[in-house]
């Protein structure tokens, strides 16, 4: 028998920003621009810190604003340089411009989301509002559970979002509070082990700026004459297939993260006790964690209740979720943000269109909670599961129910 | 073409003294009367006009003239007469539009300029300027067989300065270059292009109007991470300068970025259809201070973005005008310079025939009148050195010289008129200021700098 033993993971403890600044550390990141903003700062600090005490070798810009910091790494992106950052909130609101313009370039950069709930009411607090106002962007987007998925995500997140059959931007969203600031056992993987998962990046010379290869990046494309309307939907259909494309390689990019590196996370759903289930919690983020203790509690007293918790959001994995509710007829989706044009939540509104395409019609329910930083409990989802096992057939998009309402 | 030099004229400088006329004939005749002169000057209705020999590169002196007595030398471009082959027969004097050959009576043979061998004594007798030897053609020897990086044909209104900035700059810049064009006239007439196609012959894109200092900044830092010298260059709008895109551009600067950003102003924005920008003038006609019953152009003065750059503590911050090409070629090539070690910005006027309604082909004529009625005031600025006036400020023409030639001014009242000869004379003493190190903040900045020198050493 081979006697080589695998040396144990150094493990660390650390919140959710300090795993991303770590995730980029390992990812050997070229640059990297930052601006302050609750609830990411410390992951800006981390990063900071990292460039000054030499152990991530990157471009460290410290600009003005958001509106600078994406459109710093639009200019590294387009010479050459792996870049990230992260923001959130009115931040995320303030480099809209840029921001909108990435995945229309098909820059390959990853930008955590540090979710926050958007102004106004004045809240400094988590919630998924931030990010889920800019889903339909072009952008995709992961959400996170634990610290560790945050520091896994962020490094695949180079591998996907570099992919030639891919070439979009990544968010990798983890919640504000929750994550951001709390702290677990966090395994490191190690360095040889990315470097062999993570190639070092390539010019994308499909949009560059270099003068030994001159090219006019981003002309005027479109118009109603000449070769304009059919070149830009060129570019907007490919778009979208790529978007299509990303499904097959973020699963790829999973599997070989828990070949090369021994830790497996759910790529585009996660089914936790979905086995014979006839209630189904959809779950996104890290309210997923007090949600499967609900579900666990409630499976000791007999019930068929599993959970699928998204991970990936867009591009939405229509396919993978239908599967994984599998024959639940009753489901309850939970959001931690609003859609004010349907009157549920964003998740709510995708799954049930998910649902649609499928020709399935089981009783759903939109739940929305943990808004602007409030706590989602066991609790709370211990009432979410009476609620959706006593969902009447017909229940559809209807009244949403307000988790946090009662709360004192 | 070789670059030959000349003696040239400026009459709006000339006090009809005569000095030059007596120091001429002094040196070539031994007596002061200014009857000896090769140089002649003349009072012309209020002003002064010249007769002088141009030294022309296809005179007519010397194609009339039967003898061969005539002859442009290749290696000064002096036209040089030979009296042992001269037949006296004034031939010359008639083909020559300048005066510039005429018939002497007390030496008895025809007489012209060999400019002193290279040191002409009537220049050096000129105390107010009028008149300077200079280099004809310098600009064009220096940057003729540079190549012209932005393709032909770019669909610029006809006359656009503009596009004469562009040609010119980044002609000097060379081809190791990126080149950022905010949304505006310079992208507008095609320099990134349309519909897959490309008017630049360098890296070329269009940032967001707000962002071209920023997206600079990180095509800068990665070449300097790789070890590329790469210059990262903006020729931006002053609207994508001064007003959406001024956060971007104070976060470069503040920061030290090291890129060349070009700022050509044409005091709105011109491409969307001519709105008003915040370094649109008072006065001034633009789509969105339109002239009515009760609107009479913008009722503020233009925003001073040189000035503000300045305080930026940037590596070169300079004016300049077409009207004024070696000038602005010198301050290029400062800015380039600059841009290697920290920040470089550069302020350049430009005239809008379109927006601005005044005929195309006068466009020269309007970016000098703008200068030399001290409407535009010529500077530049590096840290240690503090701020010098590139053009003396003294003897402006009138502002209404410059005012009268605009569309957009054309409904100005005498009291309007008043105000921007007010803002001028106060722009003017405030630059004289800084210039004069009189400016408190200036003489700070220039002591900072200095010790900061000299901690480094």
């Amino acid at each position: 028998m081979n006697a080589v033993v695998k040396p144990r993971p150094r493990a660390i403890v650390c919140d959710g920003n300090e795993a991303a600044a770590w995730a980029v550390t390992l990812a050997h990141v070229d640059m990297v621009a930052v601006y302050p903003i609750t609830p990411q700062s410390s992951l800006v600090e981390y990063l900071a810190k990292f460039v000054a005490d030499g152990r991530l070798n990157a471009e460290i810009v410290d600009v003005e604003g958001e509106h600078s910091v994406l459109s710093v790494l639009h200019g590294g992106a387009l010479a050459g340089a792996r870049t990230y950052t992260g923001t959130c909130g009115p931040g995320l609101a303030f480099m809209f411009e840029p921001y909108l313009r990435t995945p229309g370039l098909r820059l390959p950069i990853v930008m955590s989301i540090v979710t926050r709930d958007t102004l106004t009411p004045q809240s400094v607090w988590g919630g998924h509002q931030d990010a889920m106002s800019v889903r339909e962007t072009g952008w995709i987007q992961l959400y996170c559970e634990s610290v560790q998925e945050v520091l896994d995500t962020t490094i695949m997140a180079y591998r996907i979002a570099e992919h030639r059959g891919v070439m979009l931007p990544v968010n990798v969203c983890h919640d504000g509070n929750y994550l951001s600031y709390g702290a677990t056992r966090v395994e490191l993987p190690e360095p040889a082990d990315v470097d062999a998962f993570l190639p070092p990046p390539a010019v994308h010379w499909h949009a560059a700026l270099d003068p030994e290869r001159p090219m006019g990046v981003d002309p005027l494309t479109g118009g109603a004459g000449g070769p304009g309307p059919a070149m830009f939907v060129r570019y907007r259909k490919g778009h979208c297939a790529a978007m299509q494309h990303a499904l097959g390689i973020i699963a790829e990019v999973h599997e070989d993260w828990a070949r090369l590196i021994g830790r497996r996370h759910a790529a585009l759903v996660e089914a936790y006790r979905m086995e014979d289930a006839e209630s189904a919690l959809v779950t996104i983020g890290s309210m997923s964690g007090a949600a499967k203790d609900a579900v666990d509690q409630a499976r000791a007293r007999g019930e068929r209740v599993g959970l699928v918790r998204v991970k990936t959001y867009r591009p939405f994995p229509v396919a993978a979720l239908i599967e994984a509710l599998g024959d639940a007829s009753r489901i309850g989706v939970v959001d931690r943000s609003v859609s004010f044009g349907w009157n549920c939540g964003p998740l709510y509104q995708d799954v049930i269109a998910a649902l649609h395409s499928a020709r399935r019609r089981p009783a759903t329910q939109s739940f929305i909670g943990g808004l602007a930083g409030a706590d989602l409990t066991t609790d709370h989802f211990g009432r979410v599961i009476e609620l959706v096992g006593a969902l009447p057939d017909d229940s559809g998009l209807g009244a949403v129910i307000w988790l946090n309402e009662q709360d004192r | 073409m070789p670059a030959y030099n000349t003696i040239a004229f400026r009459p709006e400088l000339c006090n009809g003294c005569g000095d030059c006329m007596r120091s001429c004939a002094s040196v070539k005749t031994g007596s002061a009367d200014p009857a000896n002169s090769r140089i002649q000057i003349a009072a012309d209705d209020g002003s002064y006009a010249l007769a002088l020999c141009r030294q022309c590169a296809d005179p007519k002196c010397v194609a009339s003239c039967p003898a061969a007595a005539l002859d442009k030398h290749g290696d000064d471009g002096v036209i040089a007469w030979d009296g042992s082959k001269c037949v006296n027969c004034l031939l010359c004097t008639v083909g020559c539009a300048y005066g510039g050959i005429v018939y002497n009576a007390a030496e008895r043979h025809v007489v012209k300029c060999d400019t002193c061998d290279g040191d002409p004594a009537c220049v050096k007798v000129c105390d107010t300027g009028a008149l300077r030897y200079i280099t004809t053609a310098r600009i064009y020897n220096e940057v003729g067989d540079l190549e012209d990086l932005f393709a032909p044909g770019l669909s610029g209104c006809q006359g656009c300065n503009t596009e004469l900035v562009m040609r010119h700059t980044l002609r000097r810049i060379g081809p190791d270059t990126v080149l950022a064009t905010p949304p505006g006239c310079i992208p507008g007439m095609g320099a990134v292009g349309y519909n897959g196609l490309t008017g630049t012959k360098v890296p070329v894109f269009h940032p967001l109007l707000t962002n071209t200092a920023s997206m600079l900044t990180g095509i800068k830092r990665q070449y300097r991470r790789l070890g590329r010298e790469v210059n990262a260059v903006a020729l931006a709008g002053d609207g994508g300068a001064a007003d959406v895109g001024f956060q971007s551009l104070s976060g470069a600067a503040e920061r030290g970025e090291q890129i060349l950003f070009i700022c050509v102003d044409n005091e709105g924005y011109m491409n969307t259809g001519m709105q008003r920008s915040s370094c649109t003038p008072f006065g001034a006609w633009t789509s969105t201070t339109p002239v009515g019953e009760r609107g009479r152009g913008k009722t503020q003065d233009a925003k001073n973005l040189p000035v503000l750059m300045m305080m930026h503590n940037c590596e070169y911050v300079a004016t300049a005008s077409t009207g004024f090409m070696e000038d602005l070629y010198a301050k290029l090539d400062r800015a380039i310079d600059a841009s290697k070690r920290g920040f470089a910005y550069l302020h350049i006027y430009s005239p809008c025939t379109t927006g601005w309604r005044f005929p195309s082909q006068d466009n020269m004529e309007v970016a000098r009148k703008a200068v030399e009625s001290n409407f535009v005031l010529l500077w530049e600025f590096a840290p240690g050195e503090g701020l010098r006036l590139s053009r003396d400020p003294g003897r402006p023409v009138a502002i209404t010289e410059y005012l009268r030639v605009l569309g957009k001014f054309r409904h100005l009242a005498d009291e309007d008129v008043r105000h921007i000869q007010g803002t001028v004379n106060r722009n003017l003493r405030f630059i004289e200021g800084l210039a004069g190190g009189q400016h408190p903040a200036m003489a700070s900045l220039a002591a900072d700098r200095a010790d900061q020198a000299g901690t480094q050493r």
